[in-house]
């Protein structure tokens, strides 16, 4: 019992749920999905605007960067090739103006490193007319070179810029070399660097500068960024990494900008701090709101379910204790009917009996025969036999729980009735019974001696009904509307109209006083509905009556 | 002491059968009837000290037949036997002028304590009226002419059937 309401709960909550929530839900979602393209694409905006003034800024620095170089050759008292003295000079000039230059070196017209001034003094000497830069350089028309990040013959990252002029005819090359550390370091020291992770990728995409949560220099970054237009953003598509995923919306987004000067790109991506703060502050009120919404919904809902139960439970409640006072009302006129009906046949055999003893009595000099006295006996046993009758067909009305049901093939119980039980009786008392059995009647489960019992006192009764004979009784099945139908109809004397509702009434009875104990009908009347059907009843007065009892047929 | 002419009504006829065997061998003057109808008639052709009269019965009921008796048979009393014994349909019958009410089934020595009783009762009855009618007449012969006398005592006859 406490199983179904449990169960009676959870469809109401999950009705409920749905007709209120579901909108809600779908509101929020909404909502939500429309702040997250806003924010991100603000998002990209701000990245954007950052990796452009970055780009600038670089652009700038290397431009710098190649005056400082350009400075130093195109001195007017510089002459190839340098002392030793001039070229530790110019270094410490260079690194004044920025402290990205590591070395720098002067090389002739063969390649060869003739002059160096760094950390690594090995480097002098040595040949580098077949470096890619080197190459690149003597027929760039710019004289002028900038080259990607490599390891070159010192084995460590690092970066060229190298210009190139023809001093005394003969072609010389000063190349410095930067360390992208310290780029990085000038990057992360821009305005607006912090709320984000800045990177610059060459061509292929390979890390000239990096911050170490994104990778190493001369990596293959998971960003290549298209060539056009020269600033812009996108989603890239590899894995965000654990620092961005940590902002969500915009984790993979960055914007870039192509520097002017090199090909180089600045790549910005969002760093866990950024996304802004603000919005982030935004998202998660509307989450918070949403849930304190939907939460007080639900609260609002549960209530109403668990009220909903409740009623439920009462209106139940009051049902059983208007079925059980319906009971008790019926059990109260059942033991007043009872009462009646067996005392009259007690009273009878009293007398019966009072009777005999008094026959018996020399005071009364009676003189009474033997066959005067067994009529007297007779009597009595007639009447025990109406207190039996009576008692058992009360256990009709308290058996009638104990249903024992099986599939039946309806027609052939009805036949056993009709033909087997009753058959000779119905020939000898001159009554016709009348088939029309409808086709297609599957089979009925049902309890066979309980339904043929209700069949023996409706066709029993037609037959008292039937004055005139020879009469009939036509007996009719149907199945209509999920339900199996049996009709019996007599063409005997009608039921008054003033009667017709008491029929079904205990100890209601029109026959002869010993002839009907006014208990079949409703014992049928219980019996079927104990099996979950109805009976019903249309008669007029001469034309006879027709018994429907209906049973549903799963 | 004349036989007691009592009159008993119930459906049942192997009960009233038998119950008015018995009690003509106890010297009643016993007529029976099977229903309301029957009852009505038969008190109406000969008038009876007593009836028993069952309650249940099919056509008038046995509190109509009460009714009717004691409105046309001023000392007939009447005990009600039923099988259907309710202290509410007692206090009914009783309402309704019964003298008693006994449920059915009883002991003989029961029923002709009451039939004792009723009869008294209406012996009792009768006697008060007789000596009502006696000072009447008795009031009416020292005031009035022969004439009127005969007239007043054909009043009284009339009254008492």
């Amino acid at each position: 019992m406490e199983e179904h309401y449990r169960a009676f709960k959870r469809r109401n909550l999950f009705r409920l749920s749905l007709t209120y929530l579901s909108p809600l839900l779908v509101l929020i979602i909404y909502l939500y999905i429309q702040y997250d393209g806003l924010m991100q694409e603000s998002n990209r905006l701000h990245l954007r605007a950052i990796a452009e003034s970055q780009a600038n800024t670089l652009d700038l620095f290397l431009e710098e960067r190649r005056i400082n170089l350009s400075n130093l050759i195109d001195d007017p008292r510089f002459k190839m090739p340098p002392s030793p003295e001039t070229i530790q000079a110019n270094l410490e000039k260079l690194k004044r103006a920025s402290g990205a230059f590591v070395d720098i070196g002067y090389f002739d017209s063969t390649g060869v490193q003739i002059g160096y001034a760094g950390p690594y003094p090995s480097l002098e000497k040595r040949n580098y007319s077949s470096e890619p830069w080197y190459i690149t350089l003597k027929h760039e028309p710019d004289e002028f070179i900038i080259t990607d990040i490599y390891r070159g013959f010192r084995d460590q990252p690092h970066f060229t810029i190298a210009v190139s002029r023809f001093i005394n005819g003969e072609f010389a090359v000063l190349r410095a070399t930067l360390s992208p550390d310290r780029i990085h370091e000038y990057l992360s020291s821009l305005e607006g660097s912090q709320e984000v992770f800045s990177s610059i990728v060459n061509t292929d995409g390979y890390f000239q500068v990096v911050t170490e949560q994104l990778g190493t220099p001369l990596e293959q970054s998971n960003i290549i960024p298209p060539q056009n237009p020269l600033i812009g953003s996108d989603e890239h598509e590899g894995k965000p990494d654990q620092t961005t995923a940590a902002v969500g919306a915009g984790s993979n987004t960055y914007a870039y900008a192509w520097l002017r000067g090199v090909k180089w790109a600045v790549i910005v991506q969002s760093s866990s701090t950024t996304g802004g703060s603000i919005f982030s502050g935004f998202r998660l009120r509307i989450i918070l709101t949403s849930a304190v919404v939907v939460l007080v919904i639900f609260l609002i809902i549960n209530n109403r379910a668990n009220k909903l139960v409740q009623w439920q439970k009462e209106s139940d409640e009051t049902r059983d204790q208007l079925e059980h006072a319906a009971k008790m009302a019926s059990v109260g006129e059942l033991a007043a009917g009872i009462a009646h009906e067996i005392n009259n046949p007690l009273a009878v055999i009293n007398e019966e009996a009072g009777l005999m003893k008094d026959l018996m009595n020399p005071e009364f000099e009676e003189t009474e025969t033997i066959e005067q006295l067994t009529g007297h006996l007779d009597t009595i046993q007639q009447s025990v036999f109406r207190c039996r009758d009576i008692t058992r067909k009360l256990l009709g009305f308290v058996r009638r729980s104990a249903a024992d049901l099986k599939p039946h093939d309806i027609h052939r119980l009805i036949d056993r009735v009709v033909d087997g039980l009753l058959g000779p009786e119905l020939a000898v008392s001159n009554v016709e019974v009348i088939k029309r059995y409808g086709p297609d009647i599957p089979e009925i489960t049902t309890d066979e001696n309980q339904l043929q019992q209700v069949l023996l006192n409706i066709v029993n009764n037609g037959v008292d009904a039937l004055e005139e004979r020879p009469g009939q009784i036509s007996l009719a099945t149907a199945c209509e509307k999920g339900k199996f139908l049996i009709s019996i109809t007599d063409t005997g004397k009608g039921i008054p109209p003033d009667e017709l509702d008491k029929i079904f009434l205990p100890f209601f009875t029109t026959k002869e006083v010993g002839k009907g104990t006014g208990l079949g009908l409703s014992v049928s009347y219980g019996i079927i509905k104990g099996l979950g059907g109805k009976i019903e009843v249309e008669s007029s007065v001469g034309q006879g009556s027709t018994f429907i009892i209906s049973l549903p047929l799963k | 002491m004349a036989n007691i002419k009592l009159l008993i009504v119930d459906d049942e006829v192997k009960f009233l059968e038998s119950i008015a065997r018995r009690l003509e061998m106890r010297d009643f003057d016993v007529t029976t009837a099977a229903n309301g109808a029957e009852a009505v008639k038969a008190a109406r052709a000969a008038g009876f000290d007593l009836a028993l009269l069952d309650l249940k019965m099919p056509g008038m009921d046995g509190k109509q037949v009460l009714e009717l008796l004691k409105k046309e048979h001023k000392y007939l009393e009447v005990i009600i036997l039923t099988g259907h014994g309710s202290v509410d349909s007692a206090v009914e019958c009783t309402k309704l002028g019964a003298f008693g009410y006994l449920p059915k089934p009883y002991e003989l020595e029961e029923l002709l304590a009451v039939l004792q009783q009723a009869y008294e009762a209406r012996m009792k009855k009768k006697f008060e009226s007789n000596q009502a009618k006696l000072d009447e007449i008795t009031r009416l012969a020292i005031g009035s002419s022969p004439l009127g006398i005969m007239r007043e005592l054909a009043k009284l006859d009339d009254k008492e059937k």
